[in-house]
């Protein structure tokens, strides 16, 4: 899931979200769910840190399209909110193509972004502005910077080239961490904690607009082939749940809604389309690969 | 002691107000100095304070992750620190794990995750709980990360303290300033202070000062002050003193006036007594001429005494005119003044049957170019004052030479000796006891001679009880044709 919503954001609507402190505790409850009738939807840790007026846009829109009561659910990792989507603990989530594609078998798509026209992204592979690299070799040896084990962009695609040529993540670099958010590995790779980085190329496009200062002592060493943009599911064992209709109509006429634009601009994305699975076919090539390749 | 001196030396209007000046720098400086003292200390706890609070909350961040190492999130809440500590301006903060590696540093760029921690990072803590170093103007502290009893890590922090010492320079730099201000305000006040509270001190100092030339004056009643009382009462004092002393004076001058009386009753009777001796022997050769005039021999015999006896009445009353006729008071002193003191001298000896020994050497035989009046009376004291000082049938001296344009002058006898307050009259710059007490003028109008011809007295007593009076005159020849005859 991308993670583009700098902390200055934050900065600037500091008072309104002391302001709803209430609501947002409410709707990002971390240990307990609502009640049941409660519509669980589930986010990538970023939200939390990044955005809570985007949460609070999301979730009076979701509130009014779906109806009823929605809950934003938020956890630190990837693997946490797949492991509650597919525990059936969530009624629907925005996961990552990789999570999609592994669990595929348990979840249904409900629908994926579309940015620049099309439900496609890339995943980058960045190094600080002002280091003499071009291609993706000269990293060799870097200490580098992932973004979640879970994540296509942030680690996948990553493993996946360097599995192409025959390596191990340890072996070609020095080192690595995971940083647990695309914004984190921007910050990473620009402060220098790490030489180069794997990261979604949407949220490095989106932020370069929101936070230049930052983003431009980062470059891109390399751009991968365009990959299926990370989707919304949901439990196949809600599939007779009218709620998770009303979200994918709610989520494709999004761009339709006033609060929904709302949404979408702050999220830099034209709406949602209804997708077919198969739109992570090459996804799920690279996790064959890998796996495979051990 | 020199410098004391030249200290004591500055009047008191202007030294008061110095001293007031350096009092308030002296006092200015310790108390900038406890205060400075006091805001470093201030400062320091405040830092130590800070430190640990920076260091409390980053450990209680970063613990997990260092427990994990997790690089990230270590790096992740230095980066959060810098900015929710903005108070305490921290410039680098570095994690280091377990092994001593770095984990995370603020600035990676400058010391690289994974690396070893600098040189010098782990020797450059003392035992506070921040050390400052003056030179780099940096705060160093050290916190050691210790999970269920093991030391996990360490986090090593550097702050930025430039702020603290800028506000000591700024505070020192106020306490100069004020101090300087309020030195300067003082020292004003003092010297305007103390000059008003001198300025009748000073009208009785310019009185006295006048007093000591010889022309003491009432301080008129203008320059009394209004509201002083001590100084009122100061100045009534000085003029009651200055009243006294005209009355002294005035009754010193009636004194004198008196001894100059009785020196003229004991001339006068000496005169007269000189000229009745010759008198008998006049009388009585006259009546021989009555009656054995026609002898030739008795005739001639009785005219030569009667000559004689005439011309001894003429030189007694010459040398009497000589001393006291005014116009003769500036005529330069001569020889013949000496012998007109001795002339006058001899009733005095005759009556008292004593001896005078005399010796005048008188070089070229003129005149000198000093007064001879006071000369002459000054030495007629002196020997009426030997020889009543000396018994009857005893011996006196006058011995006067003229050499390198010094006229010495001495006097003897030798009687019990003089007292010594009668000695200090002559020799001391304070006329002294004797004369307060209205004796001693006659000495005390030779000491006045001696002061305006620029001489000196000396005064010696041998152990047999003679004195000796020398007087050392300045005095040089008189030229020729200022001379002028001792004739009246």
């Amino acid at each position: 899931m991308p993670n583009i919503w700098k902390s200055g954001s934050i900065t600037r609507r500091a008072a309104l979200a002391l302001g709803i402190g209430a609501t947002a505790s409410g709707m990002c409850r971390g240990t307990a769910f609502a009640q049941d009738d409660t519509f669980r939807f589930g986010l990538t840790p970023v939200f939390l840190s990044n955005d809570l007026e985007l949460l609070i846009l999301l979730q009076h829109y979701l509130s009014s399209s779906i109806g009823g009561q929605v809950e934003l659910v938020t956890r630190r990792t990837y693997q946490e909110i797949t492991a509650l989507l597919v525990a059936g603990q969530l009624h629907s989530a925005w996961i990552c193509g990789y999570p999609y594609v592994q669990f595929k078998t348990d979840l249904d798509l409900v629908a994926a972004p579309s940015w620049h026209g099309k439900p496609l992204y890339q995943s980058y592979l960045i190094a600080a502005a002002g280091r003499d690299v071009t291609e993706w070799q000269d990293l060799q040896g870097d200490i580098h910077a992932f973004s979640d084990p879970d994540s296509n962009s942030g680690s996948l695609v990553t493993r996946a080239l360097l599995a192409e040529n025959g390596m191990q993540p340890d072996g070609f670099f020095s080192r690595s961490f995971y940083t647990y958010g695309h914004r984190n590995v921007i910050r990473a790779v620009a402060s220098g904690l790490a030489q180069s980085g794997s990261v979604d190329g949407y949220v490095w496009e989106v932020m370069i607009e929101i936070e230049p200062g930052l983003v431009e002592q980062t470059k891109i060493v390399r751009r991968s082939e365009w990959l299926g943009f990370p989707p919304v599911a949901a439990p196949k064992s809600f599939r007779g749940d009218p709620r998770v209709a009303r979200l994918r109509d709610a989520l494709i006429s999004m761009r339709e809604d006033a609060g929904g634009r709302k949404v979408l601009k702050l999220l830099r994305l034209d709406g949602f389309v209804a997708t077919q699975p198969t739109l992570f076919d090459t996804i799920a090539a690279k996790v064959e690969m890998l796996r495979r390749f051990g | 002691m020199r410098l004391l001196s030249r200290i004591r030396a500055i009047p008191l209007s202007y030294r008061v107000p110095f001293l007031v000046a350096l009092l308030m720098v002296v006092i200015s400086a310790v108390i900038s100095e406890r205060v400075l003292d006091r805001l470093s200390s201030t400062q320091e706890s405040f830092l130590d304070g800070l430190a640990g609070s920076y260091l409390d909350g980053l450990s209680a961040s970063v613990l997990p992750a260092v427990l994990r190492g997790d690089v990230w999130e270590v790096f992740d809440a230095l980066d959060r620190s810098q900015s929710s500590y903005a108070a305490l301006s921290p410039i680098e903060t570095v994690v280091t794990g377990s092994d001593g590696k770095v984990l995370a540093a603020s600035d990676p760029t400058r010391i690289p995750t994974y690396s070893d921690l600098p040189q010098g990072y782990l020797g450059r803590y003392g035992r506070d709980p921040v050390t400052l170093d003056d030179e780099t103007l940096t705060g160093l502290a050290r916190r050691a990360l210790v999970y269920q009893g093991r030391e996990i890590g360490a986090i090593h922090a550097a702050f930025d303290v430039s702020p603290l010492y800028a506000e000591r320079r700024e505070i020192l730099v106020t306490l100069l300033v004020t101090n300087s201000v309020l030195a300067g305000l003082f020292a004003l006040g003092g010297f305007l202070l103390v000059r008003q509270m001198i300025g009748p001190m000073r009208v009785l100092e310019n009185h006295m000062r006048a007093a000591v030339q010889g022309s003491a004056e009432l301080i008129p009643a203008r320059e009394f002050p209004s509201r002083d009382g001590e100084v009122t009462s100061l100045f009534l004092g000085y003029n009651k003193l200055v009243h006294a002393e005209r009355e002294r004076a005035d009754l010193a001058m009636q004194l004198a006036e008196e001894e100059k009386l009785a020196s003229l009753g004991r001339l006068a009777s000496g005169m007269a007594h000189e000229i009745n001796n010759p008198l008998g022997g006049l009388f009585n050769a006259i009546d021989t001429l009555k009656t054995h005039g026609a002898t030739p021999g008795v005739r001639e015999t009785s005219i030569s005494l009667i000559e004689r006896g005439l011309k001894g009445i003429r030189d007694v009353v010459e040398a009497t005119l000589a001393i006291y006729r005014p116009e003769r008071s500036a005529r330069p002193l001569s020889k013949e003044d000496f012998e007109d003191v001795r002339l006058l001298m001899k009733p005095e000896l005759r009556r008292r049957r004593q001896q005078l020994a005399w010796s005048v050497e008188w070089g070229n035989g003129g005149a000198l170019a000093v007064k001879g009046n006071p000369v002459r009376q000054a030495l007629l004291n002196l020997l009426l004052n030997a020889s009543a000082a000396t018994t009857e049938g005893g011996e006196i001296g006058l011995h006067a030479n003229q050499t390198n344009g010094y006229l010495r002058i001495e006097i003897t006898d030798n009687g019990p000796g003089m007292p010594t307050d009668s000695i200090a009259v002559l020799t001391t710059p304070s006329p002294g006891p004797e004369l307060r007490a209205g004796r001693g003028l006659g000495l005390w109008m030779v000491r006045c001679m001696i002061d305006e011809l620029g001489g000196t007295a000396t005064v010696t007593r041998t152990p047999e009880g003679e004195t000796s009076v020398t007087l050392i005159l300045p005095a040089k020849w008189e030229d020729a044709h200022d001379e002028q005859s001792h004739a009246a």
